[in-house]
């Protein structure tokens, strides 16, 4: 499938990791550095209160926030990061209703040829508009975003917006010609991924990550739907409603076969089940179906964990 | 090897394929023809390829390779010309094959309405990839625009997937809710409301009635005068079997092939499985039924025993975050029983249907977490008489006690959230009693739970039970009835706050436990929505009583009085010879002169009906309304034109205002009368609103009664002019429709709301001109003779369906 990309050079995310709330202070949960030893140990080292640094202040701001330049700015690893080759953050809170649940922050390195997109949208004057938005080195394609809105229902943004449900596109370039479709084929993108991200305040956000062939955000993509109203007011489970995967091809079942199913502390999905909490975990290929790193994000909705997006690189 | 030779390359055939090379991979040489250049895909996910959520990669079922591996000879793109029986042969567009075994697999069409313009470019159907493909590619146009024909499952696919590719989508739709072949009426309103957040516009009730544009379509153009400009026309209103080549081949086609419970035609040797298939009677169109055929057809051609079995089938709509489920039968119906549950704020509703304790139907949307053990008991016919009580929470509930509503509010914790409008917590409202809130008001006041939607209010009020105990009465206001906790205030008051505007909207954002109300609450939201929103809603006949219904009132020999409007009391020589004309034609028993000062007909049989009022309304006259929740009379004495004692026109006032008021549909039915003097010989204290003429103008009173209640009218206001007179008498008139409870008349409404209120609010000039005006946007749909329009359009529904006397006679 053309969606598949093998042998890729280096993923677009470098790393991630999972903050979690200890009293006051947010402190490291999962995380995967890869090859940064220092950077891994200058965070283990760290704890933020509310308001500090990068996921403390997506706590306090009841928001996902990117920054993309360290310098100057309220990051407190600026050095350790800047050693480490990276140059952008993206920190994704995890609320469940007013409850901060966990801070997923990722990490990416600046050079000229990784392409790809981290975006937040908000909905803002009836349409969704680009709140900020890392995209390495697809430069005309930020420019292009920065300058397009989505009315309900309409692209990715519009689509998750509308339906509070994560959406997996594929043929982002060739194939989805959306308004931005041009440039996101100059630029390489193929596979986004789109999700609900809820906050205290009420406000509407969407995250995308736009992958690219050369430098994908990830080679396998799930979508995990937990709802009760879905999949039963029993024991907390979740059912795989769509993915794909550079190896395995399409994830998705047609519609006279079971789905595939985990209940809570199943596997890694299951733990984000039994937890509610983001997982990063690496180096346990045989977990995370073949890959080095599963990255799983849980979406709450009305109390309960709704949806789990993860993705594998 | 026996040769087998499979016309269509389509999921049931290829399923047929997989079978046999599964049990016995060299029992057949295999040839498949496929018209479309390609083989066997999973055609019933184009919808998210449409939309871009898959790849056709993703969807092909069997591929180059497969063919391959299996041995079995494509001839993809080669339609097959016809088949000689008699010689055994296929023969293609590119040669002839000989079959000892032939499968039928072509399929169906869609069915494309030959509208004027339907030939036009740009006028799909919604069949394969190359109708997907222009879908596609229409859509890369910025700001482009399509109609997608048909509210069914594969108009409604195709819709999202052409919003979500950016397009500016109407769905039309024929019927008066989406999807109804497989929804009720509820479960469409919610996902209208539902493709309405993604921006997608419905119109139901829609007549299409032809596509216009050059060579390409560029407008659709709908009976009613709306004219939608387009890029692209989408016709998804159904399919036909494909049965051409086999008709012409000699084997027996009815609606489609007919085939066995082995799928053999009438043909031993020819087979016929899929969409192109008719069993005992029966078409097919979802997967399901189809990859069973497969299954019992191979088996068949290996000598197997094994047969085709009808069963139940579930619905599923592949529209992302849209959840539905619908199996079996849910139309009401006699002895049948439904357990409907809601939940407004999450737009959840369900609806089971149970006969002779068994679940015959049920209907889901929002949550469909249940609906394959539901479908599990309708298939099995489970006997559920023992999980009655709990049967609509699903599995998970059954064999517990039944819930007591007080012990789970006294269960939830402070932070279980109570009121979803204004994010108030159980906790903030106990928080809130403990500081002296003690009723419904106060908790509203304090912390605005149940002062938005008040929906919740019933579990505000078992908060305030649970914590107050018995020093908590709960208030004495009555719900409408059964179907809902809600009282008429209540009703009135969240049909205008939340802009309901129509009954399956009230039904679940206001949470009714019946499908679609009862024959108590019927007529009451029916009123309401028709006098809320009198250009948006459209009355509903159904809701109606029956002399609303019929337009006259029935009797107690089951014939029914014709009564004819007289304006003000006045009539003339003529209109009395064509009621005289009248009763002698219909042999009406009775003329009888009635207290309102009009003549009416009694005992005119129901056939006659429209055929007198045809006759009266030819005379000039138009119904007297004798029968409605409406204005009846306006009762005047003759006043200044003949009365030495007259002090005003007052029957020129009384006709004025009967000239204006009538038609209008009012909470219970309304009275009038104004007297020319203080003598009052048109008795007008005791009607709703009496005017009484002096020297100086008018009195107009209110309130009266002359029924079980006996009562004076209340000065409303004294006004110098007539067109005071009016504009008053016509602004009380409409501040009791918007405001009253239905079947209270004007003097119960004016007790409850006090008379002071009701001067407030008219006093004010604006208030007035505003009540006018919204009187008079009422009156432009309302105004209008029903009796006219019956006589017009619906003669037929009131003739005998059989002359039985005479075949007595024979």
């Amino acid at each position: 499938m053309d969606t598949a990309i093998d042998t890729p050079a280096r993923t677009f995310i470098e790393v991630a990791e999972v903050w979690v709330p200890d009293g006051d202070k947010l402190v490291l949960g999962d995380g995967n550095y890869g090859t940064l030893d220092a950077f891994a140990e200058a965070s283990r080292r760290e704890s933020f209160a509310w308001g500090e640094g990068l996921p403390g202040k997506a706590w306090a701001e009841g928001r996902p926030v990117v920054l993309k330049a360290f310098d100057g700015s309220y990051f407190k690893r600026t050095e350790a990061a800047k050693e480490a080759g990276l140059t952008a953050a993206v920190a994704v809170p995890v609320f469940s209703g007013k409850v901060l649940k966990a801070v997923l922050v990722v990490f990416c390195a600046d050079d000229d040829h990784r392409t790809g997109a981290i975006e937040v949208w908000k909905y803002s004057s009836g349409v969704m508009m680009l709140e900020d938005g890392y995209y390495g080195a697809a430069r005309h394609f930020e420019w292009v975003s920065q300058h397009t809105h989505f009315p309900h229902g309409q692209g990715l943004p519009g689509g998750v917006w509308a339906s509070q449900t994560p959406i997996l596109m594929r043929d982002l370039g060739s194939g989805y010609r959306f308004i931005r479709a041009d440039s996101a084929g100059k630029a390489g993108l193929t596979t986004g991924i789109g999700m609900p991200i809820p906050v205290p305040d009420g406000a509407s956000y969407v995250l995308a990550l736009l992958s690219a062939r050369g430098t994908p955000i990830a080679r396998r993509f799930e979508l995990w739907d937990a709802r009760s109203a879905r999949v039963g007011k029993g024991e907390p489970s979740a059912i795989l409603t769509d993915g794909i995967c550079a190896r395995e091809g399409a994830l998705w079942v047609g519609e006279t076969e079971e789905p595939r199913r985990v209940a809570a502390w199943q596997g890694l999905i299951g733990r984000v089940l039994g937890t509610g909490l983001p997982v990063v975990e690496s180096g346990t290929p045989g977990l995370t179906a073949g890959y080095e790193t599963l990255i799983a994000l849980p979406i709450h909705l009305d109390g309960e964990i709704a949806h789990i997006v993860a993705w594998y690189c | 090897m026996q040769k087998l030779v499979v016309i269509g390359a389509g999921m049931a055939s290829g399923r047929v394929l997989e079978h046999l090379k599964e049990t016995a991979p060299d029992a057949f040489d295999i040839t498949l023809f496929n018209a479309e250049p390609r083989g066997n895909y999973n055609r019933i996910m184009l919808s998210p390829v449409l939309s871009g959520e898959k790849t056709y990669a993703e969807i092909v079922t069997h591929d180059d390779d497969w063919y391959g591996q299996h041995g079995i000879t494509c001839r993809f793109g080669e339609k097959v010309l016809s088949v000689d029986r008699d010689r055994k042969v296929v023969i293609g567009e590119k040669g002839e094959v000989p079959y000892d075994k032939l499968i039928f697999g072509t399929g169906s069409s869609p069915f494309i309405i030959p509208l004027p313009g339907h030939d036009k470019q740009g006028v799909v159907a919604y069949r394969d990839l190359e109708d997907t493909n222009a879908m596609v590619e229409a859509s890369g146009k910025p700001g482009a625009r399509a109609v997608v024909i048909g509210g069914g499952l594969l108009g409604l696919e195709a819709a999202a997937g052409l919003r979500l590719r950016g397009m500016e989508v109407t769905v039309l739709h024929i019927a008066t809710h989406l999807m109804e072949r497989q929804l009720d009426e509820a479960a469409g309103y919610l996902l209208k409301k539902d493709l309405e957040k993604r921006g997608i516009k419905v119109i139901l009730q829609a007549q299409t009635q032809e596509i216009t544009g050059g060579d390409q379509a560029e407008a659709v153009h709908l009976a009613d005068g709306t004219v939608l400009p387009c890029n692209i026309v989408v016709m998804a209103v159904g399919i036909r079997p494909a049965v051409q080549l086999a008709k012409d081949c000699g084997l027996t086609v009815n609606r489609a092939i007919e085939v066995d419970a082995q799928m053999q035609t009438s043909d031993p040797d020819v087979y016929a499985v899929g969409e192109c298939v008719e069993y005992m009677g029966n078409l097919f169109g979802l997967v399901a039924p189809l990859y069973d055929q497969a299954k019992v057809l191979a088996k068949t051609l290996l000598g197997d025993a094994d047969a085709f079995r009808m069963k139940e089938l579930s619905t599923k709509l592949k529209v992302t975050g849209c959840d539905l489920f619908s199996a079996g039968d849910f139309a009401e119906g006699e002895g049948r029983e439904d357990i409907v549950f809601r939940d407004p704020g999450r737009g959840i509703y369900k609806r089971l249907v149970i006969q002779d304790d068994q679940l015959i139907g049920a209907v889901m949307y929002g949550d469909t977490a249940d609906g394959n053990w539901f479908f599990g008991l309708i298939k099995d016919g489970t006997d559920v008489s023992e999980m009655r009580d709990n049967l609509i929470f699903g599995p998970a509930f059954q064999g517990r006690a039944q819930a007591d509503p007080m012990a789970a509010v006294a269960a939830l914790p402070p932070e279980a959230e109570i009121c979803g409008c204004n994010g108030v917590c159980k906790g903030d409202i106990v928080a809130a009693i403990e500081a002296g809130a003690g009723d419904l008001g106060a908790i509203r006041a304090t912390t605005k739970a149940s002062a938005s939607c008040g929906t919740c209010t019933g579990l505000v009020e078992q908060v305030l039970s649970v914590t107050l105990g018995d020093d908590f009465v709960l208030p004495t206001s009555q719900p409408v009835c059964g179907c809902t906790d809600l009282t008429h205030e209540d009703v009135r008051r969240l049909i205008k706050a939340q802009e309901l505007k129509s009954q399956p909207a009230v039904w679940q954002e206001l949470g009714w436990k019946t499908p679609n109300g009862c024959h108590v609450c019927r007529p009451a939201v029916n009123y309401y929505l028709l006098a809320d929103w009198p250009l948006e809603y459209q009355d509903d006949l159904q809701s109606r009583f029956v002399n609303e219904r019929n337009h006259a009132n029935i009797q107690k020999d089951g014939t029914f009085s014709v009564m004819p409007r007289m304006w003000g009391g006045i009539t003339t020589p003529d209109e009395l010879r064509a009621i005289a004309d009248a009763a002698d034609k219909y042999k009406v028993p009775t003329v009888k002169v009635t207290g309102g000062q009009r003549i009416d007909l009694l005992g005119v049989k129901k056939q006659d009906l429209t055929a007198i009022w045809y006759d009266l309304n030819q005379a000039g006259m138009v119904s007297g309304h004798a029968y409605s929740k409406g204005l009846r009379t306006v009762k005047t004495c003759v006043g200044t034109d003949h009365c030495r004692f007259g002090t005003q026109d007052s029957t020129g006032l009384g006709i004025k205002l009967e000239k204006k008021l009538w038609g209008s549909w009012t909470p219970h039915k309304v009275k009038l009368a104004v007297s020319g003097c203080p003598r009052n010989c048109a008795e007008a204290t005791c009607k709703d609103v009496g005017i009484i003429c002096v020297d100086s103008g008018y009195q107009v009173g209110v309130g009266g009664a002359a029924g079980m209640d006996v009562k004076e009218t209340e000065r409303l206001v004294d006004v110098p002019t007539e067109e005071e007179a009016i504009e008053w008498t016509t602004a009380f008139i409409q501040l009791y429709r918007e405001n009253g409870k239905y079947l209270d008349r004007p003097y119960k409404w004016v007790a409850k709301v006090g008379l002071p209120w009701v001067k407030e609010v008219l006093s004010d000039p604006a208030e007035r001109t505003a009540l006018n005006e919204r009187f008079e946007i009422s009156q432009s749909v309302y105004r209008k003779d029903p009796w006219a329009e019956h006589a017009e359009k619906r003669a037929e529904y009131y003739q005998p369906l059989a002359d039985l006397t005479q075949e007595a006679a024979e």
